[in-house]
Formats: structure tokens, sequence, C-alpha cells
């Protein structure tokens, strides 16, 4: 949008926009390992059902997604497909690092094969902590990032500006 | 009584492969209602030849290997050590169940295989000393096909090379991975940069000087308190 | 946070960390298709390369290791009590089942034997760990050919099933409730009772599940005949566990191993199947679920009281020596094969697992299969990623 180029958004359309946006999030699940279990029974168990966030599941790839959610141990060897994939999403897009593997190395992180952290490949919003997170922690995750969202200013993402994290 | 049983059920076994084999059968164990056996380098495939036709030995289990150097000075905690250090010694029949490995010398290397007869009911683990320069002992892939797979990790883990294997290469480990993780003079890393936080037990009050002085002490209160939660 | 747009680190992370090289030699005909490693339906991260010609393939070689975590050189660091909590995370749905073998043994090593209530409690969070395991498999085999119902059932019974081990040992599925002489503590007052209404709805989840796909005329025809594994071939290549069992083969470690565990105490069946195919290993599977409820219930019935855990120091040593213990895990075959020098930790651990034997058998079972039956035959053949990267 010409608006959001120009840098030049009024308040009230960034609200609505952002709103709209929040609650419609794309998630692409990435379930690596244990955590990606507590994750399916986020998604597909109908006691954590993530859909009333308005988080939909399952696109058909992860070029129709706006959020991935790492979910497991990071291998060495698992790092170029993961930036691979990250890469193919359009933009806006976020990223959850769920579980302990994920946000440091966790129980591995001596380990010769693990990346201690995807932030090391990846820019994350938010960190759901746990080995494995219960399936409430990763909604209050998303929820988190929901919040951030909706302060989000969509034209600093447009000019590259590193995007602050809002009150 | 259960030794009898045992005896009853493995002595048997060993007695056929003793057979089998002759002199290159150097070492065996029966204890604990299981049966080890080591052999020579050069008789490892006869062996495993052995299990199979003489023993009925048909599901193959896995192979690894084991590295015996006990000596390596790593900055990780060697929790294996007991303290004070136990006398070395090779001991008299056994099969290198208890043995200090040499540096550099011979029998650091060992290869274990597991075979299993699912008649029977009843598994055997076969051991072969390797050379420490050159590692290498047939492949036992041409009698069971599922040794592929575990050679190839035992390859990869050990730096053991296998006469006769379709194609050792990586099966666990990115393809530029240097080094062989399993042997003992492979560090982690990690543990060399920084020293694992959970051994200082005790933090200092508001106001001492901090520090590592319970350190090293500390790992055996720090084990304490590990057992103690057990 | 930086801008997301910028590709400067693209070019240093696939040099640094590449990915297994296959060596493909390059032929005029075929097709090189590559599925995975991310791909729901292998079930995590691995990757099998096929190639084929037309829609069937002519080779097939998985790429396994993107789990690879270092269990065994982890374990040379760590001490005993340390490696139990690791160990539960190697097949993450059979949760308690791992660390059994791994305690007893560190047990058999020491010469300590848990007091009989801690045996067979053990007893009941194994199967417990079995039931977590394998209902996951009844439904989610039916999402690999299609059929998108059974695994919301599968993920709703499991939760009882769950709750129930959370009760006790405080993880859902990472327990860590094993200790070397006997359990961390005492089951909660009323547990009994809940585990049995529980089991009431795994059974009615069989049932369904029994319903809904045994009986499905698609599934019958995608999955009978899929797969074969001869008896031989199976026990060649190590396949164990429901695999094994339903190519004939009638081995069970519970019954047939020397385990101070408690099946012996119930009166129970091993399930075996003729046929080898996808359809047998989905049935023995079913089967399996059914007994693990009523040795549950059985077992519940006649728990002994008594200590929860031996005398054993409060700092533990395990005496030199070497000790191979095997369980019927959910997966398989699972055993540790512990090295000891008389320190806090083992010198050596080798953990075995199941599912890299099952899927070390994959070169030889895909070749002449087409593209849909691949599916059919991972997701029947059942592995977990961790149990096979470890």
């Amino acid at each position: 949008m010409g608006l959001a180029d120009s840098g030049r958004m009024p308040k009230p359309l960034t609200q609505l926009l952002n709103t709209a946006r929040k609650y419609s999030l794309w998630i692409y699940q990435w379930g690596l390992a244990c955590c990606g279990l507590e994750l399916g029974a986020a998604i597909g168990s109908p006691r954590y059902d993530v859909m009333r966030l308005g988080v939909i599941p399952f696109p058909s790839g992860a070029r129709q997604a706006d959020l991935v959610v790492i979910a497991g141990t990071v291998t060495d060897k698992m790092a170029p497909p993961i930036r691979r994939l990250y890469e193919q999403m359009p933009d806006p897009k976020y990223v959850i690092s769920m579980g302990s593997c994920s946000n440091c190395g966790g129980p591995y992180w001596d380990s010769y094969s693990v990346t201690k952290g995807v932030d090391q490949i990846i820019p994350v919003d938010v960190y759901v902590p746990g080995c494995p997170p219960r399936p409430e922690a990763l909604l209050e995750g998303i929820v988190l990032l929901q919040q951030r969202i909706q302060q989000e200013d969509m034209a600093a993402r447009w000019r590259g500006d590193p995007i602050v994290v809002g009150a | 009584m259960e030794a009898t049983a045992v005896d009853e059920r493995r002595q048997p076994w060993l007695d056929a492969l003793r057979d089998a084999l002759g002199d290159a059968l150097v070492g065996h164990e029966i204890a604990g209602a299981d049966i080890w056996v080591r052999v020579e380098r050069t008789a490892w495939r006869r062996a495993a030849q052995a299990c199979r036709d003489r023993l009925g030995c048909d599901y193959f289990c896995f192979i690894s290997g084991l590295d015996w150097k006990s000596d390596v000075d790593l900055a990780g905690e060697k929790v294996w050590d007991p303290a004070p250090p136990v006398s070395s010694g090779a001991e008299a029949a056994g099969d290198g169940r208890y043995q200090t490995g040499v540096a550099g010398g011979e029998d650091r290397f060992q290869v274990m295989a597991r075979l299993f007869s699912t008649k029977e009911k009843m598994g055997i683990t076969l051991k072969a000393d390797l050379d420490a320069e050159d590692p290498r002992i047939e492949s036992l892939v041409p009698l069971f096909r599922g040794a592929d797979w575990h050679e190839r990790e035992t390859w990869e883990m050990f730096g053991f090379t296998f006469d006769g294997h379709p194609g050792l290469r990586h099966i666990y480990l990115p393809g530029e991975f240097e080094g062989y993780p399993l042997r003992k003079d492979f560090p982690l890393l990690a543990r060399e940069v920084k020293p694992w936080p959970g051994l200082v037990d005790v933090e200092a009050m508001p106001g001492e000087p901090e520090g590592g002085a319970e350190g090293a002490e500390a790992e055996g209160a720090q084990a304490e308190g590990e057992g103690g939660e057990g | 946070m930086a801008a997301v747009t910028e590709y400067q680190k693209a070019a240093y992370i696939a040099g640094q960390a590449a990915d297994a090289r296959v060596n493909i030699e390059l032929e005029a005909e075929g097709m090189t298709l590559n599925i995975g490693p991310q791909h729901p339906a292998t079930h995590g991260t691995l990757r099998i390369v096929v190639r084929l010609d037309g829609e069937q393939v002519i080779w097939a070689e998985p790429v396994c290791g993107y789990m690879h975590r270092g269990y065994e050189k982890l374990s040379e660091v760590r001490t005993y009590p340390q490696i139990t909590t690791l160990v539960n995370r190697i097949d993450w749905l059979g949760s308690f089942a791992n660390e059994v073998p791994f305690i007893l043994a560190s047990e058999k090593l020491m010469g300590v034997e848990a007091p009989p209530r801690a045996q067979w409690i053990r007893t009941i969070l194994f199967e417990m760990g079995r039931l977590g395991n394998i209902t996951l498999f009844l439904g989610e085999m039916g999402v690999q050919l299609g059929a998108l119902t059974p695994v919301f059932y599968a993920f709703r019974d499991r939760e009882h099933v769950l709750n129930l081990i959370e009760a006790a040992t405080g993880g859902r599925f990472h327990p860590n409730y094993d200790r070397i002489g006997g359990l961390k503590e005492d089951l909660p007052k009323g547990w009994g009772t809940e585990v049995k209404g529980a089991m009431t709805r795994v059974r009615g989840f069989c049932d369904e599940m029994e319903e809904l796909l045994l009986g499905n005329e698609i599934f019958e025809t995608r999955s009978r005949g899929i797969g074969v594994i001869p008896a031989a071939m199976a026990a060649e290549y190590g396949l164990s566990g429901a695999n094994i069992r339903a190519s004939g083969v009638d081995w069970d470690i519970r019954r047939d191993g020397d385990s101070p565990l408690a099946w012996k105490h119930c009166d129970w069946k091993v399930w075996t199947h003729p046929d080898g195919d996808s359809f047998a290993r989905y049935w023995v599977r079913l089967q399996e679920v059914r007994e693990a409820t009523r040795i549950i219930d059985q077992l519940l019935d006649g728990l002994p009281s008594g200590p929860i855990q031996a005398k054993v120091p409060r700092i533990i040593k395990v005496p030199a020596g070497e000790a191979w213990v095997h369980t019927d895990n959910p997966l398989g075959e699972m055993g540790y094969y512990v090295v000891s020098k008389g320190g806090l930790g083992p010198f050596r651990t080798k953990i075995r697992t199941p599912s890299f034997s099952n899927i070390s058998i994959l070169p030889w079972l895909l070749k002449g299969v087409y593209v849909p039956d691949v599916i059919t035959i991972l997701s029947s053949l059942y592995f977990i990623l961790g149990d096979i990267d470890r």
C-alpha cells in the first residue's frame, strides 16, 4: 500500500489493520521434537484449541503462513532447512521459539550437534520456556505475540527499521 | 539357583563357539544372565557366522564401539572416574570388561556386537580388539543386512573402518563434520569454554566476594544434592 | 530486532552446516524426489530421497540425523540422575518407558533390587507410556491415509492418560520419575480409581478406531499387502516390537526376558499376525493397546504396599562393570549397554533404539512401491525421530 510505503499510516488505520492481522494468523507448525507434541496438542486437541485465538493451523506451505513456531531441538544439520523455509515465508512474519531447546539449546547445551538456540539463525519474537511447555504456555505466547502485533507500526517494517517492542 | 540355571542355558553356547572358533576365542564371561565373548580381530565374521548358524542368532541387535582411553585432560567433569582411582591392570580371564585404556597403545578400541536368537530368547555380546592406529575390521553386512546402518554409525562416531561395507558415509552428522565424536579425546566444546554453571553450589552472600572457592569442592556437594533428590 | 529482509547469513549457514550429501549418480531417467525433512508425513525431521520411475520407487535412501543430539556423548559427562532426566526425551511419546532400561541396567550393576511396589508402579507407568505412544499412532496412521477424524480422537483420549501421568509424576510426557532403587515418590491418593476410569475410556477409543479404520474399505485396500516384511528379513534388520510381531514372530521381551518388572504377575497375551503387511502392524498395535489396558487394570488390583525405594546411598556410585538391559518399549526393543568404572556417571552408554533399526529396512522395503504406499509404509512402521537419531 502506498500509505505504508511512505510512512504516513494514520493511527486508526494502523489499529484496524493490526487487529485484523493479529486475529488471522496462519501458523506454520514446525514440530521438530517433543515440543512438537505439545504443539500438536495445542493445535489438534479439542482441549487446548488454538483456533479460538484466531490462529489457523495447517497452511498449504510456508509461502502461505505468517507465524512459524519452532518447537523442538534445532540441530546443525537442520539449520539450513529452517533458514530456507523461514525465507520462504512472506512478510510480515513472526517467529515463536517454543521450548528450551530452541530458546537456548536446552538440556543439550553442550552437545556437538545442537544449535544453541534458533535465534542464532532466525529472528525470534516470542520465547516460550518449558521442557516441554504446556499447551497453555504456548497459547500465552501466542497471546503475547498478538499484543505485540497490536502495537506494531506497519510502516516501520516496510522501511526496514528495527521493530521496537511496544508497551 | 540362578547361577546354575544361567550356566545351563549359556554354557552350551560358549562350548559351541569354542568348538567353532578354537583359539580365536580369547576371552569370555558368563555373568548376570548374560554372555560375553571376545574374539580375535581376524575371526570377527567367523564368530558372527557361528552365532548365526550354530547358535541360532537370527536377530541383529546392534554394533557399536568402545574407547577405553581414560586419561584425557579435558575440562568437562570426569563423572565416570571414581575417586580415588581404582587400580588398573588387565584382568586375567576376563574379556576386557574392566580395562584401563592405555593412551595410544593397544586395545584402546573395541568393537562390540549384540546378536539375539528369537527362538531361544537369548542374546550374546561379541567383542573384538582393534588396532589403535588403524582400527579396522570385517563388516558383518554379508551376514546381517541390518549391520549396514550400525556400522555406518560406528564409523562415524569412532572412526572404525569396516572392510566389505557397501559404503561408509555419514548417517547422523553433516557431511563436513570433522572428528569422531565418541572418541574420548573429542571435547565437548561448550564445556571447554564454560564450565557447567551448576558446579557452584553456594551463591555468595551480598557483600562477600563472589568466586569459585567452593567450585571444586562443590562438585561433591552438588552431586550429593543430585543423589539426595533421587 | 533487525529487519527481516536481509540475506547475509544465508551463505554462512549453508557453508557451515550443510545437509548430508547423498551420493546420487545422475541418471537420464527417473525423477529424484525429496520427501522431508519438513513434511507432515514423516513424523518429524526425517528426509527420504527417492528416485522414481513414474509412480514407482526404484531407489530410496532415508537421511536421518536431523535430530541427532549426541546422547551417547552427553551421557559421558553426566551423572546417573542427570542421564535419567535426559533419556526420557529419546522416545518422546513413550515417556517413562525410556528411563526403565537405563535404571534397570544401573541397578543390575549395583546389585540393588527395587521393592515390589516400585516395580509394579514402574510397570503400570511403562504401560501407560505405551498407551500414550500407540494411541497417537492409531489416530495418526489414519491421517497419513487420508482419514482426518481419528487423530483428533487420539489427541483427546491421550489427554486422559497424560493427565494421570502428570498427576503421579509431574510431567505430561517427560516424567523423570524413575530412580536407581525405586521411584521418586509414591502415588497420589485416588490415582488408581482415576486410572481405571481412563482405561475404560481408552478401550472405548480402541473400539472407535476399530470401527472407523479397521473396518473401513479404503483403509483395508490401502494397507493390506502393502509393505510385506517376511519374518527372517525382519529379524536380520533388527525390527522389533509390533513390527516383528506383525510378521509372525512370537517374541515379546516382557514375557520372554528376565525382567524384574511386574509383567509376570498378571495374565496377558502376546499378539502376533502372520501377514507382515501394514494392516497387520496396525492391527497388532491396536490389540496391544487393549492388552495394555488390561495389564494396568490387573496390576492396579493387586498393587502391593510397601516402600517405594530401596536403600541406596545418597551419592550414587555404580560399581565397575558392564550391563545390558532391554525392554519391549512401545516402539520396539530398546536397550542400554552401560559401562561403568565406578564413578558418579557411566563411562560409556550405548543406547540401542528400536526406530533406528526399523528404518534401516526402508531401502530394501521401498523398492518397487508406489508413492502413496511409501507414506503408508512409513506410518505403519511407526518411528519417532528422537528414537532414530538419539
